[in-house]
This record gives structure tokens, sequence and C-alpha cells, in this order.
């Protein structure tokens, strides 16, 4: 979270500099057409107006940041796996294929929000380094030891992200219902997300373990308590609140048979729950250094 | 049984007069005889299923949530009774978490929504009409599923913007991803490695308004849907 380091820029900016638009212009013209189109509309209305809603930008801005972060993470997990030489991916094409589809996306979201940070007139926190064995660049003990060799254990990783990359998307959303446009693109990188997640997911299927292409608590559990636990921690929510906080009473829905799983298991599974910006960031400091 | 409120109530009568009692597949004739007997009768009835509430549009969002979550609880619960014959080893179990997924998706909104929703003054409710489809088979059921599944996802990331209480967005949200991995699952088992389909060449996944959802959803929906109060972006 750069969230000091966006309020020492706040400070030091003035309102006209954050108008100028040349900046802008020029970050938008790496971006497709109908996202630049999109992004130019929608930000005079988010972001020009930052003096007076600060507060509220800079809850945006410091979740692009988070989201930026995640995606990098993402990214330089599947550029990694897939520069990996000799017999690693498994023979099925569809395998690689899918790797290669989601290091794409993870660019073009990358791209996206990286421009959206530069378009607002902020700048982007750097790129961190990355140790996808988990041991922080041999510090201490590996968390996926043979991530780039065993091709399992990198799936096992890469559910692990994408499954929190979902969770932090839908933890994010919250404080960008401001800003109409950046709302909706990010529950399109979210849905997008989540696709990865269970494609990943059925990858894994295909090789044995058990899994759904959703959270389940008939999953096998792939964390470590204390480390990599913290992308699942309430996942398996039994309950569910409605925004006045009264507890949905699954019991007397007509949602199954007296006696079926549907109260222990597909209620779990019915919902995706979010994560916080500080279980997100707790996360991505495990691959970082 | 999960479903019998569902398929007990009726439909409102301002919304579908005349209707209350009919066999379910039939409702589209009825209600086209509906109209032509009412041309002996000029009394002005409204013969348009109001999904939304003229005064609040986050009752609207999320009436429009539970008809597209009924739409697809109605979808799997048909599936799930009366399976194709060719399902390949594991597809039912899927099908049926799906069926079960939606029908809590349903029934959660239901109780968000209470005495708002679209439905809860209706004595009988209709019957979705899924006979554009073909569900007698494997191929079938799951290019349904994906179609459904699909507009589900792109309803979702078009209307959440719409939400004016973060409460309500945050409900939506976690149904919405779960929607997605939907999605996937039904492109990947007719089709290894086409769950992207719907991700477009920045990334995203599709978006659609609640127009453009309508309009896909109107076939499997025996009344005509008033968008009068839908967001049109």
């Amino acid at each position: 979270m750069n969230i000091l380091k966006l309020l020492a820029n706040l400070a030091e900016t003035n309102p006209e500099q954050l108008e100028q638009s040349a900046p802008r212009r020029a970050a938008l013209e790496s971006l497709g057409r109908f996202s630049a189109k999109a992004l130019a509309a929608a930000l005079p209305f988010g972001l020009a107006t930052l003096p007076a809603q600060a507060r509220t930008t800079l809850t945006i801005l410091d979740s692009l940041d988070l989201a930026l972060q995640l995606e990098r993470l993402q990214e330089a997990l599947y550029t990694r796996a897939l520069a990996v030489t000799g017999a690693f991916f498994p023979a099925d094409p569809t395998f690689r294929a899918s790797i290669l589809a989601m290091q794409r996306h993870q660019q073009q979201h990358i791209v996206l929000l990286t421009d959206a940070i530069a378009a607002s007139g902020s700048t982007a926190s750097a790129p961190a380094n990355y140790d996808f064995t988990g041991t922080k660049n041999g510090t201490q003990p590996a968390l996926f030891a043979d991530v780039f060799t065993d091709f399992d254990q990198f799936l096992r990783l890469a559910q692990l992200l994408e499954d929190a990359g979902v969770r932090a998307y839908k933890g994010q959303v919250e404080f960008l219902s401001t800003n109409d446009f950046i709302l909706q693109t990010a529950l399109q990188l979210h849905a997008t997300e989540a696709r990865h997640a269970a494609r990943i997911r059925m990858m894994r299927k295909q090789r044995g373990a058990t899994v759904k292409p959703w959270p389940s608590p008939t999953d096998t559990s792939i964390t470590v308590v204390g480390k990599t636990d913290i992308a699942y921690a309430g996942e398996d929510a039994l309950q569910q609140y409605l925004p006045d906080f009264r507890p949905v009473p699954f019991q007397l829905l007509p949602i199954g048979f007296p006696g079926s799983t549907v109260l222990t298991q597909g209620v779990p599974e019915a919902f995706d729950e979010p994560l916080t910006s500080a279980q997100a960031t707790a996360l991505l400091a495990l691959f970082t250094y | 049984m999960h479903d019998n409120s569902f398929l007990a109530r009726t439909i409102h009568r301002r919304s579908f007069f005349r209707v209350a009692g009919a066999g379910a597949a039939a409702s589209a004739l009825m209600l086209a005889g509906c109209a032509k007997e009412e041309d002996n009768n000029p009394t002005p009835i409204n013969q348009q299923l109001v999904i939304g509430k003229a005064d609040s549009v986050n009752f609207t969002v999320l009436n429009y949530a539970y008809l597209l979550e009924q739409l697809e609880a109605a979808f799997y619960d048909k599936v799930v009774t009366t399976p194709p014959a060719d399902l390949l080893p594991g597809e039912l179990a899927y099908l049926t978490d799906l069926r079960d997924h939606e029908l809590i998706h349903r029934e959660y909104l239901k109780v968000a929504l209470g005495s708002n929703a679209y439905d809860a003054s209706f004595v009988t409710q209709f019957a979705f009409d899924f006979s554009s489809l073909t569900l007698t088979t494997r191929q079938g059921v799951w290019t349904a599923a994906q179609r459904l599944e699909d507009i589900g996802v792109a309803a979702y990331n078009g209307v959440a913007k719409h939400i004016t209480t973060t409460g309500y967005l945050k409900m939506l949200a976690k149904l919405a991803s779960v929607e997605a991995r939907h999605a996937a699952l039904a492109h990947e088992v007719l089709q290894a490695g086409s769950w992207a389909a719907t991700i477009g060449t920045t990334g995203l996944d599709a978006a659609k308004t609640p127009l453009e959802v309508v309009a896909l959803i109107q076939p499997f929906v025996p009344i005509e849907i008033s968008t009068a109060y839908l967001p049109t972006t």
C-alpha cells in the first residue's frame, strides 16, 4: 500500500497540475480505442475534482495500485512458467495455451491499471522483486520450492493467487463506487480473474486433484497455516448478512431437501468472499522482497 | 421440494391478467388469448412484467438480479430433474451444484428484497419458457448453460455501478464472480481451453446494459419485460 506516498504526492500537487491533459493524453494513447475513450470520459468526473474529494479519490487510486500489484505478481508467475525450458507443461496443449492467455490478460490489465493511475495524475508504485518459492530471496523456508519444476505445485500457487485476486477485487469495489466507469472496469477485471481461477481449478481437477471450479468445503486444502491460508480465510462462510446486518436464514429457505448438504456445502460455494486490502497486501508480501 | 414456493406462486393479476391457475407451459398462448378477449373489454391492463421500482434504483437492480437468478435456477432445476441421457461422468454433479448455487442466489436476493420483490404479490409464479433450447442432449444443455451464465456475468458487470448502497454492491459482487466461474465451467465442458471466449482484447470480461440483457432473456420469459425503470446505460 502506498497511502503515505500518495498523500505526499497529493500535498505537493496543485489543482492546476492535475488538470493538465498532456500526460493523460499520452497515457491513453497506448490503450485500446474503447478503453481510451471511456477512460477519458470517466476521469474528469472522478479524478479532476481531486482537491475537493481527496479522501475518496485517494482511495480509488490506492485500490487501483493494489490491483496493479496483484496483476503484476500473477503476470510474473506466468511469464516465468512460460519461460521454463524442457518438459514443464503437460502434453495437453490447452494447458499451456490457457496459461498464455492468462499471461496476456494480466499484461492487458497492467496496461489498463497503469494508464488509469497515470491518467489521474498519480504514479503507480514501482514493481516489486518476486520470489515465487516464498523464501523471500533465500531468507526463509520455501512455501513452493518446486514451483517451476513441478507443474502441479505451479498450479496450486496459480490457483491461490487467482482466487485471491478475485477476492481482492471484490474487497475493493466499495471504494470504487464513486466512479461508475472505474467500478464497472474493476468488475470486468474481477470476472476475468474468476474465469482464470475456475480454469486453473479445472486443470488441477484434470490432473487428479479434489477441487471444483469454485472454492468448496470439499476441496483438498492447498494452504499452509499461518502463511498462505490467508488466501482462503473466511471463504467457507456458512452465513451471509444483509446490509442491515440481518443474517440470511438459509435453513428456512426453499433451497434444499432436509438433510442435504446444501446448507454446509452449497452455501459456502455460492458466494465468493472479499479480501481486505490488508489481507491482500499480506499475501503479496509472501512472494515479494 | 426445494422449489415449491417458486412454482406455487401465481403471477400478479395486474401484470398478467387471467393466467392465474393456468398450466405453466400454456402461458404464452394464454397471453395471446387474453389479448384477443381484451378487444371485447376495453379496460386497459398492463401485460408487462414490471421488475423495477420507480422510486428505488437499488431495488430495481436487485429485482433485475433476482429475475436472472430465478431464470438460472429454473433452468438447472429442469435439467437436473430430467437430465439428458448422454451426460458424461461428473456432469450431473456439476449441474446439481449449479442448480443449488442458483437456488441459493435466488432465495438470498428474495430475502434481501422482501416485500420489494417484483413478484411478492403474485398469486402464481409464471413459468420460464425453455422450449427454444435443446435440453435432451449434453451438448444442448451445456450450450444453454454457457449462454445463460455468460448473460448473467455480463449483466452483473454492467449493472452493479447503478447501486447506490455499498452493502448491496458487495452482495452482488459476491454472486458475480461465482457466475463467472460457472460460465468458465460451462465453456470448458464442451471445449477444453474455451473458458476465455467472452474476454475482450483489453482483458476485460463482457458487460451488458439491462436493456441488452432483457432482449437476450425475453425468449425465456412468457410475458413482455418492462424496461421502464431499468437503467439504460
